[in-house]
C-alpha cells in the first residue's frame, strides 16, 4: 500500500459573545429558551423591517481578525446570500462576501511533540446565524431564536495534515477566542461549530484531490474521530480503485459513523449582491489602531515568555497559559511575591488548581486574589507558618475568612517565635520523660523524632520544626 | 362648507384653533369616500354593478375605527389646550405597502391578504404623532410593481378621478386618486422609479419623491431597497411641504436614513425663484424606446402638450426672475429604464424571498408533499403575474453566470446617471442648476387595459422619472395644465441631494403665479358626478 497524506481544511462558525444580536436588539444568547421566545420582527423576517448593525460585532470581528494576524479591512460590506430554507426567515442571509472584515491571516499550531505548523486563513467574515428546524411527529418545526445571532465564519486553507492537527487547531482556536474575549467558544452550546473538508493524496504530492465535507461535528474529539474515519474510508476506496466523490457527510456522534447527506457536485448559486439596507462598514485608521492596541498578548507569545522569564517547563507553561485569567493570576502573584517564580508556579500547579477544581471557579472568579496567595507563600517561606497551615489558608481565604495574616492572627496559627517559651516547653518535656532521655543518651538517637512529636503536640503544631530539633539536641546532649 | 374643500394647512389650523372638530373633518371625508369611491378592492372578483365603473376605488381598506380614535385623541388634546401637532385632524390615506398596526397590510397581493403587522412604519408613526388621521389603505400595483395600479390582486383597481376610463398611474395610484377625489387632502406614497410622481401627474396632484434617505423606509414593504422613497401626495405644493416636514429626518431603525438637517420647507416656499437657475434638457423632450422583438432602440417623440407645458412653466419662472438654462446635457437619461429593469428586479426578487407561506400570509391549501412543494404552490397561487416576472428577471440577471453582464454593469451605469446630475448641479460647474425642469410623463393618463400586460411598455412610462431614483436625488411633480381631452399634465423639478426646499420653491412660485389660470378651475369627472348625484 502507498503512503497517503491527509489534507484538511476547517470551516468554523464562531458565535460572538455580544449582548444583543447582530441586526436587532434581541438577546444574542438564547440557550435554554423556549422556541421563538427571543425574536422580533427584524430577526424573524417580517415584511418592511430593516436591519441595524450592532457595532459591537464589528469590534469583536476586527479583534479576532487582528488576533489571527489578518488585515482589518477599512471598508467592508454586507451582502445578501439568497436561498430558501424554513430556518432562514428572510430567504436570504446577511453575510460578508467579497469585502469581509478580515483578509488573510494565519495561526501557528504548537503540536505537543514540539513541532509547529502555520495554518493560513482563507476567509474571515461577519454574518448572521439562521434558525433551527427539526421534524417531530411528522411535522417540521422551526425555531427562530438563533436567527440573527452574530457569527464570524472563519475558513482555513487546506493546511492541516492530520486529525491531531485539526484537533489542536480547534483547541488553540477555542483558547484564543476566550483569551481575547470575543466568544465563550463552548462547542456543546454551538458557540464554536466546525465543518471539516477532508481529502487524501499520495505522500509527496501537491495536488488537491476531491474533498468531502463533514458536517455536524460538535466536539473536538468528534472532529478527530470523524477525520480519522473519513480518511480511512477514502484510502480504502482509492486502494480499491474507486473515485472519491464530493459528498457532504453527517457525523453521528452516538455511533461514531459518517452518513452521506447529499451529493455536492454542483455549487448552489446564492446570487450574492450588496445588502442595500446597510451602509458599508467603515473603520478609520484610528479605529483600526485602537483595535490592534487593545489586543492582549496572545497565548502562544505568553507561553514563550513564561518559559524564558520564569524558567517554567513547557508543561507548566502550557497549563499556566491555558486560560488568560489564570496566566494573569500567575504573573500578578509572582510580582507580588517578589521571590522565585518557580515557588509560585508550584503553588499554582498543585494547591491553587486543586482549589479551582474543588470550587469550580476560574482564576478570575476566585475570591482568593494574587495578593493573598503571595502573602501566604511569603509567610510559609519566611517561617511564620508551616506549609500545611499555608495550604489550609487558601481554603479559608476563599471561604470568606478575610486576609491571610488576619486569619493567622485570629486563629493563632503562627509559629512560636519566642525561643525562651519554646525552650521552656522542651525542658518540661525532658523533665517528664526520664526513661526516654536515658535511652536517647544511651545511643537510641531515633527517639529524637518522638521528642519532636511531643513538642508539636504540646504547642499545637506551632513550633518551628527546624528550631525545635536544634533546641532538643542542645538540651538532650547537655 | 364641507372640510373636503380645505387644504391640509387650513384643516390643521382650524382644528388647532378649536374652530373645527377633527371628528367632523373625518366624517366629511368618510362621506366623500362613500360618495365617490365605490366598493373597496378585494380578492373576490364578483361581477360588479356597472355604476362601479365610474367610481374611484382608491381604497382597499377604510380604517374608520382607527381614524375615529385618532380624531378623538386630537379633540381631547385641543380641549385640554395641548397642541395635537401640525397635521391636527388632517385625514391621510396610506398606500397599502406601509405596515400600520391595526390595519391589514396587503401590498395588494394575495400572498399578504391577511397580514396584520405588529408594528407601524416610521413615516406613518410620524404622521400619527403630528395629529393626522389614518383614514385608510389605498390600492396599488401588486407590491408596487407597475405604473397603472391595474395589477393589484385587489379589484377593482383605482380609476382616474378625471376620467374613470383612464388609469390613475402607479404604483401609488390609489393614493393619487384619493387626493384628487378629495377623499383625503394628503396621502403617503412610495416612489421607486416614479411611483409617486407619475400617478400624481396623471391625477393632477402634487407628488414629491424625497432624496434617498430623507424619509425612513422602516415599515415599508420593500421593492427595490436602494431606490424606494416614501413621500407625500397633496393637492398643492404647500401641503406637500407641510407633510414632508413631518416625514423627514433620521430614523435609527433605518441605517440608510440621512443625518442631514431638515430645513423649514414651508418657510422656504416664500423665498421665490428670483436668481434661481432652472435647467431644461433636450434629453427629456423625447423617449428612447426598444423594439421588443429586435431590441433596437428608437427615439420616439412624446405627447406634444408635455413639452409645451414645460416651456410654459419655464416662461412663467423666467418672468418671476429665474434664469432658464437651456440644453443641459443628460446623456445617460436614456439608460434609466434598462438599468432600472436590472437593479430593481434583483432587489425585488430577493425581497420577495421571505414570502414562502411558512410564517405569515397566504399558504396554499392544496395538499403538498414536502417543503419545496409548499413553497412552489404557495408562491404560484399567492403571487400575481408581476411579482413572478420580476422574480424570473431578477434571478436571471443576478445569476453567477450573468451578473457581470447585467447586474454589475447596471450598477456602473447607475453611477453614470448620477454623474449627469452632479455635473448639472455642480456649483462650480458650467450649468450650476438649482433645479432641472422636465415633463413628468411621456403622455397623460392612458386608457385602462391599454398598456396592461405589456410590461416593457408599462415600464417606459417611468422614463422621465426613474433617473431621480438612480441618482437618489429629490424630484417633485406638479400639475401644469390639462391636455385637449381634459387630462392633467404634470411637470417635474429634479433637485440636488437634500435640497427639497429648492424644488418646492420653484414649484410653489409657478403654482402661485398660475393660481387663477382657467385650467385650475376644472373639476375631476368623478367629483362632478358625485356632486350631481348629491
Ligand atoms: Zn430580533
Amino acid at each position: 500500500m502507498k503512503t497517503y497524506e491527509i489534507v484538511i481544511g476547517l470551516e468554523t462558525h464562531i458565535q460572538l459573545n455580544t449582548t444583543s444580536k447582530i441586526f436587532c436588539s434581541c438577546k444574542a444568547d438564547s440557550w435554554g429558551a423556549e422556541p421563538n421566545t427571543n425574536i422580533c420582527p427584524v430577526c424573524s423576517g417580517l415584511p418592511g423591517v430593516l436591519p441595524v448593525l450592532n457595532v459591537e460585532t464589528v469590534r469583536k470581528g476586527a479583534l479576532l481578525a487582528a488576533a489571527m494576524h489578518a488585515e482589518i479591512n477599512p471598508v467592508s460590506y454586507f451582502d445578501r446570500k439568497n436561498y430558501f430554507y424554513p430556518d432562514l426567515p428572510k430567504g436570504y442571509q446577511i453575510t460578508q462576501f467579497d469585502e469581509p472584515i478580515g483578509k488573510g491571516g494565519y495561526m501557528d499550531l504548537q503540536m505537543p511533540d514540539g513541532t509547529s505548523r502555520r495554518v493560513r486563513i482563507h476567509k474571515l467574515h461577519l454574518e448572521e446565524d439562521a434558525g433551527k428546524t427539526k421534524i417531530e411527529d411528522g411535522e417540521r418545526l422551526v425555531d427562530f431564536n438563533r436567527c440573527g445571532v452574530p457569527l464570524v465564519e472563519m475558513v482555513t486553507e487546506p493546511d492541516l495534515r492530520s486529525a491531531e492537527e485539526a484537533a489542536q487547531y480547534l483547541t488553540q482556536l477555542r483558547q484564543l477566542l476566550r483569551w481575547i474575549g470575543v466568544s465563550e467558544a463552548d462547542m456543546e452550546r454551538g458557540h464554536l461549530r466546525c465543518d471539516a473538508n477532508v481529502s487524501i493524496r499520495e505522500a509527496g504530492s501537491t495536488v488537491l484531490n476531491t474533498k468531502t465535507e463533514i458536517k455536524n461535528v460538535n466536539s473536538i474529539d468528534a472532529v478527530r474521530l470523524a477525520i480519522i474515519e473519513e480518511s480511512k474510508r477514502q484510502i480504502e476506496a482509492v486502494e480499491a480503485g474507486q473515485r472519491i466523490q464530493s459528498y457532504t457527510l453527517d457525523w453521528d456522534a452516538d455511533t461514531g459513523t459518517l452518513r452521506k447527506m447529499r451529493s455536492k457536485e454542483t455549487e448552489a448559486d446564492y446570487r450574492y449582491f450588496r445588502e442595500p439596507d446597510l451602509l458599508p462598514v467603515v473603520l478609520s485608521a484610528e479605529e483600526i489602531a485602537e483595535v490592534i492596541a487593545s489586543l492582549p498578548e496572545l497565548p502562544i507569545e505568553r507561553r514563550a515568555r513564561f518559559i524564558q522569564d520564569y524558567q517554567l517547563s513547557a508543561y507548566d507553561a502550557d497549563i499556566l497559559t491555558s486560560e488568560r485569567s489564570l496566566s494573569d493570576y500567575y504573573e500578578e502573584s509572582v510580582r507580588l511575591f517578589g521571590g522565585a517564580a518557580k515557588v509560585v508556579s508550584n503553588w499554582m500547579m498543585n494547591d491553587l488548581s486543586r482549589l479551582m477544581n474543588d470550587t469550580g471557579k476560574s482564576a478570575a472568579e476566585l475570591r482568593l486574589r494574587p495578593i493573598d496567595l503571595a502573602e501566604i507563600i511569603r509567610m510559609v517561606e519566611g517561617g511564620k507558618i508551616n506549609p500545611a497551615t499555608g495550604k489550609s489558608l487558601l481554603g479559608k481565604v476563599e471561604a470568606g475568612g478575610g486576609k491571610p495574616a488576619e486569619i493567622v492572627e485570629r486563629e493563632g496559627l503562627g509559629l512560636i517565635a519566642d525561643e525562651d517559651a519554646l525552650s521552656g516547653q522542651i525542658a518540661a518535656i525532658i523533665a517528664e520523660s526520664p526513661a526516654e532521655v536515658e535511652s536517647f543518651r544511651a545511643g537510641k538517637e531515633s527517639l529524637l523524632g518522638w521528642f519532636v512529636g511531643q513538642v508539636m503536640r504540646r504547642t499545637g503544631g506551632k513550633a518551628d520544626p527546624k528550631r525545635t530539633r536544634e533546641l532538643l539536641l542542645e538540651q538532650l546532649k547537655r | 362648507m364641507s372640510s373636503i374643500r380645505l387644504s391640509a394647512r387650513q384643516i390643521a389650523q382650524k382644528v388647532r384653533a378649536g374652530e373645527l372638530s377633527a371628528l367632523n373633518v373625518l366624517e366629511d371625508h368618510l362621506r366623500q369616500i362613500k360618495a365617490v369611491d365605490g366598493v373597496p378592492g378585494s380578492l373576490q372578483n364578483a361581477s360588479l354593478d356597472p355604476a362601479e365603473e365610474g367610481k374611484v376605488h382608491a381604497f382597499i381598506e377604510v380604517s374608520t375605527g382607527l381614524a375615529r380614535q385618532q380624531a378623538e385623541k386630537v379633540q381631547t388634546m385641543v380641549q385640554r389646550g395641548e397642541d395635537p401637532g401640525p397635521l391636527a385632524g388632517v385625514p391621510v390615506s396610506i398606500k397599502d405597502i406601509f405596515c400600520v398596526k391595526g390595519t391589514t397590510t396587503t401590498a395588494a397581493s394575495r400572498i399578504l391578504y391577511n397580514f396584520r403587522p405588529p408594528y407601524t412604519a416610521t413615516t406613518v408613526e410620524r404622521l400619527e404623532k403630528a395629529g393626522a388621521l389614518i383614514i385608510g389603505k389605498t390600492n396599488l400595483d401588486e407590491f408596487t410593481y407597475g405604473s397603472s395600479s391595474e395589477s393589484s390582486a385587489f379589484q377593482p383597481h383605482p380609476n382616474n378621478p378625471w376620467n374613470t376610463q383612464r388609469v390613475t398611474g402607479g404604483s401609488s395610484g390609489g393614493s393619487a386618486a384619493s387626493v384628487a377625489a378629495r377623499e383625503a387632502p394628503l396621502s403617503l406614497g412610495t416612489d421607486t422609479g416614479g411611483s409617486i410622481r407619475q400617478p400624481a401627474a396623471f391625477c393632477g396632484v402634487v407628488g414629491l419623491k424625497p432624496s434617498y434617505g430623507r424619509t425612513s423606509r422602516y415599515g415599508l414593504i420593500a421593492f427595490g431597497s436602494s431606490l424606494d422613497c416614501p413621500g407625500p401626495l397633496a393637492r398643492d405644493v404647500s401641503d406637500a411641504a407641510l407633510m414632508l416636514q413631518v416625514l423627514a429626518g433620521l430614523d435609527p431603525k433605518d441605517s440608510t436614513s440621512a443625518l442631514a438637517p431638515v430645513p423649514d420647507y414651508l418657510a422656504a416656499l416664500q423665498e421665490g425663484v428670483r436668481g434661481m437657475r432652472i435647467g431644461l434638457s433636450r434629453d427629456y423632450d423625447h423617449i428612447t424606446y426598444p423594439d421588443t422583438l429586435t431590441g433596437e432602440m428608437s427615439v420616439q417623440s412624446i405627447q406634444p402638450e408635455m413639452n409645451s407645458a414645460v416651456r410654459d412653466v419655464a416662461e412663467v419662472l423666467a418672468r418671476l426672475g429665474a434664469e432658464i438654462v437651456e440644453d443641459v446635457p443628460m446623456p445617460n437619461a436614456r439608460h434609466g429604464i434598462p438599468t432600472y429593469f436590472v437593479i430593481s428586479r434583483v432587489e425585488a426578487a430577493s425581497n420577495l424571498h421571505r414570502f414562502d407561506g411558512v410564517k405569515y400570509g397566504y399558504r396554499t391549501s392544496a395538499p403538498v408533499r414536502g417543503l419545496s412543494e409548499l413553497y412552489r404552490a404557495t408562491r404560484a397561487e399567492g403571487f400575481g403575474l408581476q411579482p413572478k416576472l420580476r422574480i424570473l428577471m431578477g434571478m436571471y440577471v443576478s445569476a453567477a453566470q450573468h451578473s457581470a453582464q447585467y447586474y454589475q454593469k447596471a450598477l456602473r451605469v447607475r453611477s453614470m446617471i448620477r454623474s449627469d446630475f452632479e455635473l448639472a448641479f455642480d456649483p462650480q460647474g458650467v450649468y450650476r442648476l438649482d433645479a432641472l425642469l422636465t415633463p413628468t410623463t411621456p403622455t397623460t393618463a392612458f386608457r385602462r387595459s391599454e398598456v396592461m400586460g405589456d410590461s416593457v411598455l408599462m415600464q417606459y412610462s417611468d422614463q422621465m422619472t426613474v433617473a431621480g431614483n438612480h441618482a437618489g436625488i429629490p424630484a417633485v411633480s406638479i400639475p401644469a395644465g390639462l391636455d385637449p381631452l381634459g387630462l392633467p399634465i404634470g411637470v417635474q423639478f429634479f433637485g440636488m441631494d437634500f435640497r427639497e426646499d429648492l424644488i418646492l420653491r420653484a414649484a410653489y412660485a409657478y403654482e402661485q403665479a398660475t393660481e387663477n389660470a382657467d385650467w385650475r378651475r376644472a373639476i375631476p369627472q368623478a367629483l362632478r358626478e358625485s356632486e350631481v348625484s348629491a
